[in-house]
């Protein structure tokens, strides 16, 4: 018994050996990013010059996202991680804290502010992760996305980096003045913004739409009938037209509110399908931020109005 | 590297659940893993609104907290009120599961708060998550360490308790004729059984555990009936089934910890097929 642990030990002892952080002047070959907005986001930035891989494909939840063998494999060759943090990524994110010592970990919402973070709750450290869905905020993460991986990067990159930045940041400025003169045909009654689960929050606060969810952010509690009862009771009273399904979300659950609504006398339709937790499929012009924004804003004002 | 990593914590967590899992079957308590896998719930919410923070200590000791109330619960419906066992575990965990989901929407229905999200880990990433000292040496993968951990104490637990776990497990009248403490026997086994599948949820997942605890054991009561030869037929089977499962993953780039479970399963399968020829006579072994 005793020889085994002294041989287990020495084993471990073998492999223990000091741990060299990458380069920082090494030339970054490869990123990976973990959700489609992000990887978006990157591509955008870095154009040719490096390989961007996105871990969790269209129509994938992140909240559940399991990792395959590949994924490994690309986490293990990066160079540079990208993720969201504020617990969008869930145990994945700790793992990720914990690379820190390899590789450059980029946290995307490590640039905003404590005022830009929407927490719900009374405890701390329990932030709404969705930041995508305020486009403001999410040109905010872009540009110190941007700007961090032009430190990471050699001279004549960096420059291409800070251009491409720049350029992509502009595009996103516009995308949000369309937002914003596109739901402005929505009177500020007619800005309610039903979903199945609690992702809207930042959309919400940019463009001043009441949000309501049946579900919370967790999507384990199951919803209670007295919110279904609510829900119905406050899309009678303030005669809205429409709620929305969610990329992630079974829309059985919206059923119900749509079913309850009629039997109070009051037609209130599925105004669509919105992208929430993932972008569309690759090819698709949703399955672009930019895209996938405009898709979700054309959706809500036309089943609004 | 990588595959050495994996496959190694795969064959640690597989034995240490292939040896509690062959009692487990024995007392007909094979789905308690996955009643404790449910039952956590309430322990990570009341460990989160205490401590306010999703990070892994808190709710790994809430988890390990409910994870033995589940089996002094289970144990004290059987015995105290003559339920069958499978009853007893079916009442415990979707019991407690229901309390975790009631505390959730109560008290943290905007917070991301499930076993998912905060506890169960995923055996493709142990080669990421590594252990490096203030220093900066790299001693390995963390869950390397706490798997090999586990291991050995399981091993001095059933090496020192083989006598007493043997006896009460097979015969409990005569156990209790002799003098010898069932209940502390009981008790001590679900202990070990709980800290064990909750330590391996956090370093491998649930669904690996689960199947674990079940399949390599129950492919080895197939051909044995000596608890001893269980034991380690069941602890091979279960590091068959982490190679296997590796190797399949990688052929196929999928789920690490489903192709594990897949590969016992077909392990099962094949041995069950063997043993059917067998007794027909229609081969030898």
């Amino acid at each position: 018994m005793k020889t085994k642990i002294i041989i287990l030990l020495t084993a471990f002892a073998l492999f223990s050996c000091k741990v060299e952080k990458k380069d920082a002047k090494k030339e970054i070959e490869t990123i990976v990013c973990t959700t489609g907005m992000l990887g978006d986001a990157v591509k955008n930035i870095v154009g040719s010059n490096m390989e961007v891989i996105t871990l969790m494909g269209p129509g994938v939840d992140p909240h559940l996202y399991k990792a395959t063998q590949g994924d490994l494999k690309s986490l293990t060759n990066a160079d540079v991680i990208i993720y969201n943090g504020l617990h969008l990524e869930g145990k994945m994110g700790e793992v990720f804290e914990k690379l820190e010592k390899q590789k450059h970990i980029i946290v995307a919402t490590a640039g905003l502010t404590e005022a830009d973070y929407i927490n719900n709750t009374e405890f701390q450290g329990a932030q709404d992760p969705h930041i995508w869905f305020d486009v403001a905020l999410w040109t905010k993460a872009v540009q110190f996305i941007g700007a961090e991986l032009a430190l990471l990067s050699s001279d004549s990159v960096k420059k291409q980096i800070q251009m491409n930045t720049e350029n992509y940041t502009n595009q996103l400025f516009q995308l949000n003045m369309d937002v914003v003169t596109q739901v402005s045909a929505l009177d500020s009654t007619e800005r309610i913004l039903i979903t199945a689960h609690d992702a809207f929050g930042y959309f919400g606060r940019a463009y001043n739409f009441e949000v309501r969810g049946l579900q919370g952010i967790s999507t384990t509690s199951e919803y209670g009938l007295k919110d279904v009862s609510d829900l119905v009771n406050y899309i009678v009273e303030n005669k809205i037209k429409a709620v929305f399904v969610e990329s992630s979300v079974s829309e059985k659950s919206l059923q119900a509110v749509v079913e309850g609504c009629l039997q109070k006398y009051h037609q209130v339709r599925i105004g669509g399908q919105l992208f929430s937790d993932t972008m569309g499929e690759a090819g698709t012009p949703e399955g672009t931020y930019v895209g996938m924004v405009k898709h979700n804003v054309k959706t809500i004002v036309e089943g609004l109005k | 590297m990588e595959a050495f990593w994996i496959i190694l914590v795969g064959s640690l967590i597989a034995v240490s659940c292939a040896l509690l899992g062959s009692y487990l079957i024995l007392r007909k308590m094979a789905m308690v893993g996955d009643a404790i896998s449910h039952a956590v719930l309430p322990g990570i919410v009341i460990a989160y609104l205490l401590s306010g923070s999703r990070e892994t200590l808190p709710m790994l000791v809430g988890a390990a907290a409910l994870g033995v109330l589940t089996t002094v619960l289970i144990e004290l419906f059987h015995k105290k009120s003559n339920l069958q066992m499978d009853a007893s575990i079916g009442i415990t965990f979707t019991w407690l599961f229901a309390i975790g989901i009631i505390l959730i929407s109560l008290f943290a229905g905007q917070v991301d708060l499930d076993q998912d999200c905060v506890l169960y880990g995923e055996i493709a990433y142990v080669p990421l998550d590594l252990w490096i000292t203030e220093s900066g040496y790299n001693m390995g993968p963390r869950t390397v360490w706490i798997a090999s951990g586990l291991l050995l104490l399981l091993l001095l637990f059933i090496w020192r308790g083989y006598k007493g776990l043997f006896i009460t497990t097979f015969n409990e009248e005569f156990a209790k004729a002799l003098g010898i403490g069932v209940a502390f026997w009981h008790y001590a086994l679900m202990g070990a059984v709980s800290l064990t599948t909750v330590i391996s949820f956090e370093s491998v997942g649930a669904i690996l555990v689960v199947a674990l605890l079940i399949v390599p054991p129950a492919t080895a009561y197939l051909i044995t009936t000596d608890l001893k030869k269980m034991l380690l037929l069941s602890s091979i089977f279960g590091i068959l089934s982490a190679i296997g499962g590796y190797y399949l993953a990688s052929l196929i780039n999928g789920s690490i910890a489903g192709a594990i479970a897949s590969v016992a399963g077909f392990l099962f399968l094949c041995v069950w097929v063997l043993e059917l020829l067998r007794k027909k006579r229609v081969i030898s072994i």
